[in-house]
């Protein structure tokens, strides 16, 4: 065992977990950019199948000599992760099967032959199989080699290396991607080769994998390509932003798992995908348009205004009609003209509430918007008079200057069909 | 083989081989039958999100009970099992993520939280949680008379709610708009559907591991589809298939040492699955090549 940079300042053992922590960030942010892309393609399960799957073609590289961890055991898993993925699709054509079916037979297979091979070589071939699925973080700061005098572990050498690979055929190639993931016909049609453009993704995807693999393990690098881009694609519109938002929640997220798993003495891997679960979760509330939060917010303001705005025309229709105004009965009620009185929208103590001339103002425009649609309807759409109150009830909260200007125009300035005046625009 | 040899493998298949060989037979059975009509209802991943949730619920069964017998295990997965998949249908309904990436997200999560608790659980050393994590790859040699009861009794169990519901679950894999505008609860019944994969896998971990599992949900369906296209046909074969495949792979590991089961039965299911998928009449590949063949015009 290396000690890592014991020439440092600080202790070995914080240098051990910051190159643990690099590491999983650096692995996390390769999966993130390349899972932006399969979401988009809804090819998440991708990275499920090809985790699973690379096992049998590490088991072989093994037995045939190649050292865990060793670019003999790279290339073999990237080579079984694209050989998956012509299995599933010959098999789903074979079959005439949906894709998630072939996916399915092909990756539990595959699997399943995996720890067939390395059961049987169990005296020459040493994996354990459920270290493939938890993934040993923890231990990779122990493997290292020698760059330029400095002790650099293996996994994050190889991490680093498939990042940059991965960023720059991202960079070269975006637009191809993007046309690709949107529109394939299209692309297609436009000359785009769209075989070309898939088969690079895949490779990046086996690629990816196995980088991810090897660090947090064969489930785990699921959560590492999918959670962070549908996050991303939560908070954001645009497929670049995306990219670089899933790649600063996946880095984000394996920092905070990683001190998460040596806070409470848990698998580094199994935190990782926690945060990251959680920060998808914060996203699916948070979100700044598609938010759970914003949407009930969304609906509560306009309940809000829905509520505010009947006060105030409630208050001018008695004023029209010089009785006293309704009394508001509900809480909510008794909260929107407490509001309104707050706003100076009403002036005057409390039991006898006159509209000041803001208020009055937006009064006349509700009940404006209110006569002038119960007039419409009662010349177009012939409902009977006592019909007229319950859409105009509705609509009067959703008609702007514009609309009102154009409806004024449409039934001729006479008054409302109950005989009332319209009130003019302001 | 020697004579000897022979008589050493004899005694090996007289009691724990046989009780094991009925336990996962019954499991592959009900699971080809299940996984048939989820296959058909076209979402035959659904067992795999299952299976990867059910780690939270055995960490957490055992850190409640401190027990480790099997129903209690099993309850816990169930539990969980039942949770990741209503997790799966809330993402569905309520966000803009897509099927695919929501089924990913409860496979990744799902999984990292039972690892982590697992790990935790471990790490504190808490009397009996060693072996724990065995749930994951399945540990079939060690399945008991009484466990193997428990498997059986609940794999009845579920063929036969598959039987009394038949006409409902194929009316909406097929049609499920036509099933909603008729006034069929289509939701009460996916759901009645993705609870019984989640008691399959769960019932199905012992035999064949979390990873695993899947396999007995997916390979015999597929398989069986190849064969046939009547809905009875395909839930009878699946079955066959799934209780084949089961008894092969048993089979082979009682006599090959050191061999494990789960991943036997898994290579079997796939053989089946494989055969089916090439000679098959009509969807098969050779009968399609004959067809193509036979349609061709004579090369001069």
């Amino acid at each position: 065992m290396n000690m890592v940079l014991a020439d440092w300042s600080i202790d070995g053992a914080t240098a051990m977990h910051a190159w643990a922590i690099a590491t999983a960030a650096t692995v996390a942010a390769a999966c993130a950019l390349v899972g932006t892309l399969l979401v988009v393609r809804r090819m998440s399960l991708l990275g499920d199948a090809i985790g699973h799957a690379v096992l049998p073609g590490i088991a072989v590289a093994v037995l045939v000599g190649g050292r865990p961890g060793s670019p003999l055991v790279f290339a073999a898993a990237v080579a079984t992760g694209l050989l998956t993925v012509w299995l599933t699709r010959l098999v789903r054509s074979a079959g005439g099967l949906a894709d998630d079916a072939g996916t399915g037979v092909v990756f539990t297979t595959l699997f399943a032959l995996g720890v067939v091979i390395v059961t049987a070589a169990a005296s020459r071939v040493d994996i354990d199989p459920s270290c493939l699925l938890y993934g040993i973080l923890e231990l990779v700061p122990f493997d290292t080699v020698s760059i330029g005098g400095v002790e650099v572990p293996r996994g994050f050498v190889s991490a680093a290396i498939v990042l940059a690979v991965l960023a720059a055929a991202a960079i070269a190639t975006w637009k191809l991607q993007v046309f690709t993931a949107f529109d394939a016909d299209a692309a297609r049609a436009a000359g785009v080769p769209v075989a070309a453009v898939t088969g690079g993704l895949l490779a990046a995807t086996a690629l990816a994998t196995v980088a991810g693999f090897e660090v947090v393990g064969a489930v785990l690098v699921v959560a590492m390509l999918v959670v962070p881009a549908a996050a991303a694609e939560l908070l954001v519109r645009r497929l670049h932003h995306m990219a670089l938002v899933a790649m600063v929640l996946a880095i984000v997220g394996a920092c905070l798992g990683y001190l998460a798993a040596w806070r409470w003495n848990a698998s580094a891997a199994g935190m990782i995908a926690v945060v990251l679960g959680i920060e998808y979760a914060a996203a699916v509330v948070l979100a700044p348009d598609d938010g759970l939060v914003a949407r009930g917010l969304g609906r509560l303001r306009y309940a809000w205004r829905v509520l505010c705005e009947d006060r105030l025309a409630a208050v001018w229709r008695a004023e029209e009609k010089g009785t006293a105004a309704a009394v508001p009965v509900s809480l909510v009620q008794r909260l929107a003209v407490g509001w309104l009185w707050l706003t100076g929208r009403f002036v005057g103590p409390a039991g006898r509430l006159a509209l000041s001339p803001a208020g009055r103002r937006e009064a006349e425009m509700v009940v404006r918007s209110h006569r002038l649609w119960e007039a419409w309807l009662g010349q177009h759409a012939q409902l009977p008079l006592d019909h007229l109150h319950p859409p105009a009830e509705w609509v009067e909260h959703h008609l702007g200057a514009a609309m009102r200007q154009r409806i004024e125009a449409e039934v001729g300035g006479i008054g409302d069909p109950h005989g009332s005046e319209i009130p003019p625009e302001a | 083989m020697t004579p000897t040899g022979c008589l050493a493998v004899v005694p090996a298949l007289t009691h724990n081989t046989l009780v094991v060989a009925a336990g996962v037979a019954a499991v592959g059975c009900a699971a080809g039958v299940v996984g048939s009509l989820s296959l058909l209802r076209k979402r035959p991943l659904i067992g795999d999100a299952a299976a990867h949730s059910t780690l939270v619920g055995v960490a957490t069964a055992f850190v409640l009970t401190g027990r480790r017998d099997l129903p209690t295990l099993l309850t816990g997965a169930l539990v969980a099992a039942v949770a990741g998949l209503a997790t799966l249908v809330l993402v569905r309904r309520f966000t803009r993520t897509r099927d695919d990436a929501a089924t990913a997200i409860v496979i990744g999560v799902g999984f990292g939280l039972g690892i982590a608790l697992l790990s935790g659980i471990t790490a504190r050393g808490l009397p009996g949680s060693a072996g724990l994590e065995q749930f994951l790859l399945g540990h079939t040699a060690a399945l008991t008379a009484r466990d193997a009861v428990v498997l059986g009794i609940v794999s009845v169990a579920t063929v036969t709610v598959v039987l009394l519901g038949l006409k409902e679950a194929t009316l909406v894999a097929f049609d499920a708009d036509f099933a909603a505008a008729t006034g069929w609860p289509v939701g009460l019944i996916d759901q009645a559907l993705v609870t019984l994969v989640a008691v399959r896998v769960v019932v199905g971990l012992p035999a064949a591991g979390a990873v695993r599992v899947t396999a007995l949900v997916v390979s015999p369906p597929v398989a069986a589809r190849q064969w046939t296209d009547r809905v009875p046909t395909l839930l009878v074969l699946g079955g066959v298939f799934g209780l084949v495949a089961a008894v092969a792979g048993v089979a082979v590991s009682a006599v090959v040492p050191r061999m494990p089961t789960g991943p036997l039965v898994v290579l079997s299911a796939a053989a089946i699955c494989i055969v089916s998928l090439v000679i098959a009449p009509r969807r098969g590949w050779l009968a399609r090549r004959r067809q193509r063949i036979a349609f061709e015009p004579p090369r001069s």
